[in-house]
């Protein structure tokens, strides 16, 4: 069972990257907000009492449910439907899943504070937003694999698809963000 | 670690050292996000600090239940550790009211046991008494009551 202390060092920990996670999801800091503190609340009240190595996992599980909510009760309240209006699939096989392919919306406003920053920061708020626009699975799996440093059955079951499923979708976010960040003069 | 107007390396694109190369590129950015994590604005920061406080006190508020109401404990591994803080209290309160209802049972049966005969006398004696007193004139007069009331009177 976590102690008092191993929860507040490990909330304290994650606190800034499920925020940026969520923000890349939703595109909306206030939101985003909302989200990590309903997910803090309801790690701290159903499974406060796991032991401190399965709270990553559950933490992040916690947190891809609430941004699911946010947009399932987002799209409740607006007057027509956005989440189709990009479809445009690569592959024919039995198991296409539309966020695979589904891209991100234009037009977010974390892009445009950029301009006053540093080259440093300018790049790194480019790369943020090309993160932000990658399909929903991809980034997923992206930044579960290498900004949590889940391995990838630990990002299969997190994401509840199979290791060749995590593998083709961290695969394609890496060469959709190399090519995007190269069309923007951007190297690594 | 970034550059601006050049290109992204040939060797990302389509060599047999993919796999290394995807590792080594997510990984740069990883760099990123977390230098952009660390620049959060006050504002940002301290609804976080909030809600993580949040959390921590509800947090405190489940793991420190009363012991003696584990059916109000949150689901989820509770109630083993309500139950044995139990302990002898419950078994104090468990064994009480059995123990009650042993001796109830007990004392309605010595009370339901047969009379001896002393004391069954002196209840009939009594009960005679109170008869007497209520036995109408003209039932004297009758010979078999009389012979009744001779028959009692000398069993007494």
């Amino acid at each position: 069972m976590a102690s008092g202390k191993e929860l507040a060092d490990f909330l304290a920990g994650v606190e800034r990257r499920a925020f940026k996670q969520a923000q890349y999801a939703v595109r909306d800091a206030d939101a985003a907000l909302d989200i990590v503190q309903d997910a803090m609340m309801k790690l701290s009240e159903k499974y406060g009492d796991r032991p401190a190595a399965e709270l990553p996992p559950l933490f992040t599980r916690i947190l891809q449910n609430a941004t699911y909510d946010f947009f399932r009760r987002q799209k409740v309240r607006s007057t027509w439907v956005t989440l189709f209006s990009a479809l445009s699939p690569h592959n024919e096989d039995d198991n296409f899943d539309p966020l695979e392919t589904l891209e991100a919306m234009p037009g977010s406003q974390s892009a445009e504070s950029a301009a006053d920053h540093v080259e440093r920061s300018q790049v790194i708020a480019i790369i943020e937003e090309e993160v932000a626009r990658l399909p929903t699975r991809q980034r997923e799996a992206f930044l579960a694999r290498y900004w949590e440093e889940m391995d990838v059955a630990e990002t299969a079951a997190l994401m509840g698809c199979s290791e060749g499923s995590v593998k083709t979708h961290c695969s394609r976010a890496t060469h959709s963000l190399a090519r995007a960040l190269r069309a923007r003069g951007i190297t690594l | 670690m970034f550059t601006r107007n050049a290109f992204v390396g040939a060797g990302f694109a389509g060599t047999g050292n993919n796999f290394m190369n995807e590792k080594e590129f997510g990984y740069q950015i990883r760099q990123a996000l977390n230098e952009a994590a660390g620049k959060l604005d006050y504002k940002t920061t301290y609804r976080l600090e909030q809600a993580r406080a949040a959390a921590l006190a509800r947090h405190r508020e489940t793991s420190t239940a009363p012991a003696w109401a584990p059916a109000l404990q949150a689901a989820g591994g509770r109630s083993s550790d309500g139950g044995s803080r139990l302990g002898w209290f419950g078994s104090f309160g468990v064994a009480t009211p059995v123990l009650a209802l042993i001796i109830g049972f007990i004392a309605i049966y010595q009370w339901q046991q047969p009379q001896t005969p002393e004391r069954m006398s002196d209840l009939a004696a009594m009960d005679f008494a109170v008869l007497m007193d209520q036995t109408p004139i003209r039932a004297y007069a009758d010979k078999g009551f009389g012979l009744l009331l001779r028959g009692e009177t000398e069993d007494l």
